[in-house]
């Protein structure tokens, strides 16, 4: 226990400015127990990304051409949508996350994966639930309540197979060896912990056990708040705070920034999704509280802004230059500063009363979704594929096509959905302006979106190109050994 | 203490406000209301059996994707009231009766909150749902063709029959016929309605 050792000697402070190094032998060896399950939960979730994105490029073509394979049921509008978002989110985000809080965990506990056959079950079970549950929202058994679509066995299933997963994660840190918690593993754990109470709460009494109507709304925009924040937005704040030490071997700035940081995103993330309900059917106090919680989350995204600017500022240029994974993160980190700027107007009641329900109520949420979360999840894959598989990156110009593609794609996609919905919403507010007028002056912002969904799909193909190299390159090596 | 303890704790009692805050609260004030009991009897009005069955439709084919179920505060923005999407602003009551309560956060059409009182009538509405187009030139909204048959015309044309013109016209012989989904879907809309005045006194609560 050399750590229990410096821990009197040294702050508190210090010794959490960067994470633990374990000794290298080690390290392959938590690689070892961890490849398995790990690329398991990230096939899912890039293969999720692919069907996802290709169902909401077709969904953002239906919005400007209605009549493209119109008049199918499990190809309309309304079921397609759904499938996408939920694809998004518990194929893509949900596993891939779980990938990170796995390797991440190993890592900084510097334990390695006990029985790993229950946990690769429970995964499968993930997994099936997911393409029945798909399947089962095309044909029209779905909920109807926002992000929790998916009908009752399904989440029933889902919220298992996370539970057993969660268990995992407690195992490893059970056995792990140094007795610290780094700044990452506060936010990996909040994610891990939080995520079966909402998922579990919001489904019991939303769609197991109905409550009754008037009291349903509160709880939706509850838990997509909480989601929002505690898993799309602390994950990504987990891999920035791991990543640049490890890279750049900079320090934490201020480890008292990140506390304020930390606790403050816990506090007011639950309150803020109710500001999406503003002048809805809730008691006027719950309003008042998620605006102002809202605005208040302006408090962990400074302590966040702060902290980073300043490890930024010591990076060396050419890491930088030379780091897919820092260049990812740094854009993710953008992403997430534009986020919460967007999404603190959006919770003023005046501009809340031009742009809700609007384009500009989505492309925040995708924001989130691609811009925070994505391009964090994807500069942390660059950084521990190839370490858990022993393998390298075969392209770099490859690299490059996907950074960029991927940038101007969300680029594209968050400015004209917020200028168009804008537009909408200031048309929607004048009842002289009919419906009709409205959708004309929304379809050219919404054919820059499903330019914006190409982009991104086109960028997304060059990461698989990758991938796939990398697939190949496993599978020379393993000819010699087989010979 | 243990490190890995606290932090939980520290976690927990944290979110635990918020739970407490807007699950619990919800679940004991809101998740109990009590229906209004006026002269002119309880508000909200009851579902028919087919209006349930309709719920299920408008569920199942994502209709809330689309199309919200609240009419906004009159202190946030008028445009809702003067929309005609309803006569008040939609109160927690309202969706006392709603298995699902289909508030919705997009609004790529108009509200439904009180559709039924709007566009009370179900030819309407079929011929809508059939093809949009035909009522609203340019509607992005999709065909709901699905929901319907078309069926030779044996002897008289049914009542239920969709009156359509035009490039959408069946062959000749032949009917377009709602199927059971579409008529009970149109129920649901046509019992979309939420003008009772919340602010009037309950009788029940006064004996």
């Amino acid at each position: 226990m050399n750590d229990e050792m410096t821990s009197s000697s040294l702050t508190f402070s210090q010794i959490l400015s960067a994470p633990v190094q374990f000794p290298s032998l080690l390290r392959s060896q938590i690689d070892h127990e961890l490849v398995g399950p790990v690329l398991l939960f990230v096939r899912t979730s890039f293969l999720s990304f692919l069907v996802g994105s290709l169902l909401l490029l077709l969904c953002s073509l239906k919005l400007v051409l209605p009549s493209f394979l119109d008049g199918v049921n499990f190809l309309s509008y309304g079921r397609l949508f759904p499938v996408a978002i939920d694809l998004l989110l518990y194929g893509w985000a949900i596993p891939g996350g779980l990938a990170l809080i796995f390797w991440l965990t190993g890592h900084l506990s510097g334990a390695t994966l006990p029985y790993k056959r229950v946990l690769i079950a429970a995964t499968h079970l993930w997994n099936s639930a997911l393409f029945f549950g798909s399947l089962a929202l095309l044909i029209g058994y779905s909920t109807s309540v926002p992000l929790l679509e998916y009908p009752t066995w399904t989440s029933f299933l889902l919220f298992v197979a996370f539970l057993l997963m969660g268990l995992w994660v407690i195992f490893i840190l059970k056995e792990r060896r140094s007795s610290l918690f780094y700044v990452s593993q506060w936010y990996l754990l909040t994610a891990l912990a939080v995520f079966p109470w909402i998922y579990g709460t919001a489904n019991m009494l939303l769609t197991w056990e109905k409550i009754q109507g008037s009291a349903q709304g509160p709880i939706q925009a509850w838990y997509t708040g909480s989601l929002i924040q505690l898993w799309l937005i602390a994950l990504p704040l987990a891999i920035t705070y791991y990543m640049i030490p490890k890279i750049s071997g900079v320090k934490i700035y201020s480890y008292y920034l990140v506390l304020v940081g930390f606790i403050s995103l816990l506090f007011f993330a639950g309150w803020s999704g109710l500001s999406a309900l503003l002048g809805g059917p809730i008691p006027a106090w719950m309003s008042s509280v998620g605006v102002v919680s809202n605005i208040l989350l302006f408090l962990p995204m400074m302590a966040v802004v702060l902290n980073i600017y300043h490890m930024f500022q010591e990076i060396d240029k050419t890491t930088l230059h030379q780091s897919p994974t820092l260049r990812f993160v740094a854009a993710g980190m953008i992403f997430y500063v534009l986020g919460s700027a967007l999404s603190i107007l959006h919770a003023i009641p005046f501009a809340n009363a031009i742009l809700n329900f609007t384009d500009y109520t989505r492309g925040l949420f995708f924001l989130v979704l691609l811009g925070s979360f994505g391009m964090t999840f994807l500069g942390a894959c660059y950084y521990f594929i190839p370490r858990l598989t022993e393998l390298h990156w075969s392209s770099s110009s490859s690299i490059q096509y996907h950074f960029w593609l991927t940038i101007i794609g969300i680029v594209l996609l968050i400015s004209a959905m917020t200028l168009g919905g804008l537009i909408e919403g200031v048309a929607w507010n004048d009842p002289a302006i009919s419906i009709t007028n409205i959708i004309s002056y929304a379809a050219p912002f919404r054919w820059l979106a499903v330019l914006a969904w190409g982009l991104l799909l086109l960028g997304f193909f060059f990461f698989v190109r990758l991938l796939l190299l990398m697939r190949w390159q496993m599978i020379e090596k393993r000819v010699p050994n087989s010979l | 203490m243990n490190r890995f303890q606290s932090l939980f704790i520290i976690i927990a009692s944290l979110f635990f406000s918020t739970w407490l805050g807007i699950v619990v609260y919800s679940y004991l004030q809101l998740g109990h209301l009590k229906s209004l009991s006026t002269s002119d009897g309880l508000f909200p009005l009851q579902y028919s059996g087919q209006a349930i069955l309709g719920a299920q439709v408008y569920a199942a084919n994502g209709c809330m994707t689309c199309h919200t179920q609240q009419v906004r505060q009159v202190d946030l923005t008028r445009a809702d009231i003067e929309r005609q999407w309803g006569k008040r602003p939609s109160v927690p009551l309202d969706y006392l009766r709603d298995r699902t309560a289909f508030l919705g956060n997009t609004r790529l059409g108009p509200d439904l909150s009180n559709v039924g009182l709007r566009l009370a009538n179900a030819q309407w509405h079929y011929q809508h749902l059939y093809e949009p187009n035909i009522i609203t030139p340019d509607s992005i909204m999709p065909s709901f063709r699905y929901l319907f048959r078309m069926q030779k015309i044996q002897g008289e044309t049914s009542a239920q029959a969709v009156c359509l013109k035009g490039p959408h016209a069946p062959p000749p012989g032949y009917e377009v016929v709602p199927t059971e989904e579409a008529r009970n879907l149109v129920a649901y809309l046509l019992s979309l309605k939420h003008d009772y005045d919340p602010s009037l006194p309950n009788q029940a609560a006064e004996k």
